[in-house]
């Protein structure tokens, strides 16, 4: 496995829904506030700058109070086919980019979307900073809570 | 004797549940066991297996022995890639969901 490939993530999907609407749901606050949370989990989207450059901000707030932040900026718009953008996630990791892309194929879209991870030299670092502390019982945390929504 | 690395310590889907547990916090041996339906040996084999693997220490208060897992421990990036897939599968799905919604909205109207 190459370098690049084995720190990035990857899930493709067909959506049988055309592509403007999967863009639209994808890129607009009043729908991504609707599917970035998990059912029942309350999604804030604290700023949304769709734009090169522009950056966003979501939270989500879990039962015990505590929020997860998401942030980001965008580096690239190719409506409606790409959207790549950083992401950090806190207090767990940071440096990560994602890559939205979708393909039109009739009333059906293709979408295929890469998590890009940064290099465990980076990972490394953190580690030896101590950043490590505390991301397996956020994640657990979450699992449980999501887990526990089946 | 076999491989002992981080590649190893989670090959096996019960030592990923295992290590899952013991992210939340550390658990004694008996605690773990009771999590799982298999035989207490095999729990026993996947602990030493991890301690092997300097992932989780093993530790003995008293008559209980702890396991604890090394944050210490680098974990290497692709572990937190199976930790990120879950997630991020969930949220698909969810937008996925949520798109089919929409578009049943759409063709009521």
């Amino acid at each position: 496995m190459d370098e690049l490939k084995k720190r990035t993530l990857t899930i493709k999907k067909t959506f049988n829904v055309p592509i403007q609407l999967v863009w639209d749901a994808w890129t607009r606050p009043e729908h991504i506030l609707q599917w970035w949370g998990p059912k029942g989990m309350n999604t804030r989207i604290v700023s949304h700058e769709f734009r090169i450059g522009g950056s966003w901000v979501f939270a989500m707030t879990m039962p015990d109070g505590n929020e997860f932040i998401t942030e980001g900026v965008y580096s690239e718009i190719e409506e409606p086919y790409k959207i790549i953008s950083t992401a950090d996630f806190k207090p767990m990791t940071e440096g990560v980019v994602i890559q939205a892309l979708f393909e039109e194929d009739g009333e059906q879209t293709n979408f295929t979307f890469n998590v890009v991870h940064p290099t465990e030299e980076y990972c490394k670092q953190q580690e030896e900073m101590g950043l490590y502390n505390g991301w397996g019982s956020t994640f657990e945390r979450l699992g449980e809570y999501l887990h526990g929504k089946k | 004797m076999a491989r002992r690395d981080t590649f190893q310590a989670i090959a096996d889907p019960v030592r990923r549940d295992i290590l899952e547990l013991l992210a939340d916090k550390p658990m004694t041996v008996n605690a773990v066991a009771e999590k799982f339906e298999i035989s207490r040996p095999a729990i026993s084999k996947h602990l030493r297996v991890l301690k092997e693997c300097g992932i989780i220490e093993i530790q003995s208060k008293g008559r209980e022995r702890y396991c604890e897992i090394r944050p210490t421990q680098l974990i290497p990036a692709f572990l937190w890639i199976e930790q990120y897939k879950k997630l991020w599968e969930e949220r698909i799905d969810s937008f996925e969901e949520y798109l089919i919604e929409l578009q049943a909205n759409k063709k009521d109207k």
